[in-house]
């Protein structure tokens, strides 16, 4: 059977709506696969938000005003600086120097090369009161994607565990507690 | 014909068999084709919902990022950021009695042991209380806030019984500070007593309340004045005490305080008893603290033009009223000694030269004849003498009797008097850098910068050497009054006062701080004026607060009184 030329034009026709149409639903496909991730992201945001929210108003709560003063007066005893404390001037600084007289020590003259410094790591943290490291237990736990799931939808899931945001203390409570 | 008739039975049996076949064949296929069908449109449809998954934006609903994270109330800061107030997911202990769902006992343990395991976590609940209302089987709330921590330890506690719901809820971290600017929120979700009940539309409209209010106060300011003011409180056995901290160019307040406080977390009875604001609400004779105004008056209107001349220090008397000065300190004084010893002879009479109307308008610019200008509902009507002011009233306003005002109306006059004379409304409310308003003059510019040499110089030689914090150059004036009860004035109960401004080369702030009702104790020498009781809690305050405000003390600073230092006694001491 002889194919007519109009004919496989035809078929090609055919052939290309149908490769366009495909890619086009791959890529809507693609656009909403993007979506979701998006979304479940966001929800990972709003509750690493609350969390942070939570840990926030706990800290501001344990460190008021009151608090901190309450041990700044049991037990560091700081107090506010004095007047003669405080210096006004570079000039008021060099006052301070031991004047040229006749067998003063000659001027120490001091070099500096700047070094290129290692951005820092931020230090360990440690307990004001005992000096010992503090580990946050949220920052040991290893994430794991049910781990991840339930912190995305965890709000979701109707009356998740109370416990769950409280995981976060610090050693530094428990030793209060002690 | 038998075999004819044979042969046709036998073709009957086999066309029948051929029709059963066929039939059967059909409803076979027809079967099969049913199945394949029902196939086909399952198939279909799974791929059809595929596809609307995949086409449709609406597959799965949901809820934009800023409507989840939006507080359902909005936050309140200090001028810092620091959070003040906020809409907090707290938990609170439910007791479900059904939880356990076999119509037998709620608890496993007795509720004796389950309300001693509370008490252990919750020190200030009621053991008896509870063990009650876990005995009755009785839903209800045990407690409206709990913390996660506490969350925890109720869940080892082991019973089902004690839910712990999640409830939005608002919390204030730092407590009870700034109870009185801050409100709380009642149970209806509306905000009340302070800033929460003035804010309300603010902090309720979902297009606004995603952004944090700023007020005006600094948190740590606020701290270290009720912590002052509550230890200057106790140790003269006072009744209660207020303060502010105003800043003298804008009428920021930068701290307020009226102690006894409440607990904005927890409303209860003796939180309601302390709701009374003293620094706007409730209003005192004043007493001296009126003088410098009064003398500010009086140089302003041109009576005072000499400060070296002697005044009459001798009694005054009016018809049968006589008025003295607490101790002698001798015929005549000039006005620096007349301010620094607190003299209420000359200040009655340099009243009585100036005139009622002088210093009733005086008075009217300073805004004492009206509710202080603040945010707060809570707002005290001063109890103001009417109609034309007799000699009399306008001599015993002068020293700061027969006129009730609230600390805060003293403050802002200060803030005028010490400023360059501008009187502006105070604010609650963060105001951005040249933002501050115009405000009325109420006194020269002149006039306002004798007043700072005068009011530094009480402070170094008068009743407020103890509010002089070294290289803070604090000027002020004390005063005590004696409160005011049925037929005259009560002989022992006072309330004593300090007003007073720092640096005073260059005044940026003004602190009041009112002691209501001292004693005389240890702590205070066995005195109850404001020199030994007022006086100090400024000169403490003003250390922790001045650096944080940006006042850097200089001992080497100090306003000009060289032209005046003479004219006053140096304390022998």
């Amino acid at each position: 059977m002889m194919v007519s030329g109009s004919r496989l034009r035809q078929i090609g026709w055919i052939v290309a709506l149908a490769v366009c149409l495909g890619l086009f639903l791959a890529l809507t496909f693609r656009v909403h696969a993007v979506n979701s991730e998006v979304l479940l992201a966001e929800r990972q945001i709003i509750a690493l938000k609350n969390q942070t929210l939570m840990l926030e108003t706990e800290f501001q709560t344990r460190a008021s005003q009151r608090q901190l003063s309450d041990w700044n007066t049991v037990d560091f005893g700081y107090s506010a600086p004095r007047a003669d404390q405080y210096l006004g001037s570079e000039r008021q600084l060099a006052s301070f120097a031991a004047p040229l007289v006749p067998g003063a020590p000659s001027p120490i003259r001091v070099a500096r090369a700047d070094i290129p410094v290692e951005p820092a790591e931020p230090g360990e943290m440690r307990s004001p009161l005992t000096g010992k490291p503090v580990a946050l237990t949220v920052a040991m736990a290893e994430v794991e994607a049910s781990t991840m799931f339930a912190e995305a939808f965890g709000d979701l899931i109707a009356d998740a565990s109370p416990v769950r945001p409280a995981q976060a203390r610090t050693m530094l409570s428990a030793e209060v507690v002690e | 014909m038998n075999a004819l008739s044979a042969t046709t039975a036998i073709s009957t049996g086999r066309v029948h068999l051929v029709t059963f076949r066929r039939q059967s064949l059909t409803m076979a296929r027809w079967r099969v084709l049913w199945v394949a069908l029902v196939f086909a449109l399952v198939a279909a449809a799974a791929v059809l919902r595929i596809f609307y998954f995949g086409l449709s934006d609406r597959a799965v609903s949901r809820t934009s990022l800023e409507d989840a994270l939006l507080p359902p109330r909005g936050e309140i800061t200090d001028r810092n950021g620091t959070p003040l107030a906020r809409a907090f997911p707290a938990y609170a202990l439910w007791y479900n009695p059904n939880a356990l769902g076999d119509n037998g006992a709620p608890l496993v343990k007795p509720p004796e042991q389950v309300a001693a395991e509370l008490q252990a976590i919750f020190p200030t609940l009621d053991e008896a209380k509870v063990t009650r209302q876990l005995a009755s089987g009785k839903a209800g709330y045990i407690r409206r806030r709990v913390l996660p921590e506490e969350a925890n330890q109720v869940q080892a506690i082991g019973e089902l019984a004690l839910g712990m719901p999640r409830e939005t809820d608002r919390h204030y971290p730092q407590g009870s500070m700034g109870s009185h600017i801050l409100g709380y929120v009642a149970a209806d979700g509306k905000g009340r007593v302070g800033m929460e009940q003035v804010l309300e539309k603010q902090l309720s409209d979902p297009a606004l309340r995603g952004d944090p209010v700023p007020l005006s106060i600094d948190i740590r300011v606020q701290g270290a004045l009720e912590d002052e003011l509550r230890r200057g409180m106790l140790a003269v056995d006072a009744k209660g005490a207020a303060g502010i901290v105003l800043d003298v160019d804008t009428g920021e307040v930068m701290a307020l305080a009226s102690l006894p406080e409440f607990d904005p977390n927890r409303i209860d009875a003796d939180g309601a008893a302390n709701m009374m604001n003293r620094v706007t609400n409730q209003v005192y004779e004043l007493g001296s603290t009126f003088k410098p105004l009064t003398m500010a008056a009086a140089i302003d209107a041109g009576v005072i033009r000499d400060l070296s001349k002697p005044w009459n220090a001798k009694t005054v008397k009016i018809g049968s009223i006589e008025r003295s000065d607490h101790a002698d300190k001798g015929e005549t004084l000039n006005i620096p000694q007349a301010l620094a010893y607190s003299s209420n002879t000359v200040t009655m009479r340099v009243a009585d030269q100036l005139g009622p109307e002088r210093l009733r308008q005086t008075m009217i610019d300073l805004g004492m004849n009206e509710r202080p200008f603040i945010e707060l509902p809570a707002k005290g009507h001063p109890i103001w003498p009417g109609g034309k002011w007799s000699r009399l009233t306008n001599m015993t306003v002068g020293y700061g009797h027969g006129i009730s005002v609230t600390p805060l109306h003293l403050a802002s006059a200060y803030a005028a008097m010490v400023n360059g004379g501008i009187w502006r409304p105070a604010t609650l409310r963060k105001v951005e850098p040249g933002a501050a308003p115009r405000g009325r003059r109420v006194f020269k510019a002149s006039t306002s910068s004798r007043m700072r040499q005068l009011l530094r110089m009480v402070s170094l030689y008068g009743t407020g050497r103890s509010a002089d914090a070294k290289g803070y150059r604090v000027g002020g004036k004390t005063g005590s009054a004696e409160k005011p009860t049925r037929g005259g004035y009560s002989r022992t109960k006072l309330v004593s006062t300090f007003a007073a401004a720092f640096p005073m080369d260059r005044p940026r702030y003004v602190v009041v701080a009112v002691i209501d009702e001292p004693r005389g104790t240890l702590a205070s020498s066995y005195q109850r004026t404001a020199a030994w009781n007022a006086a100090p809690v400024v000169g403490r305050l003003v250390p922790r607060i001045g650096p944080l405000m940006g006042v850097q003390p200089d001992a080497r600073r100090d306003v000009d009184i060289s032209d005046l230092e003479s004219l006053v006694r140096k304390p022998s001491q």
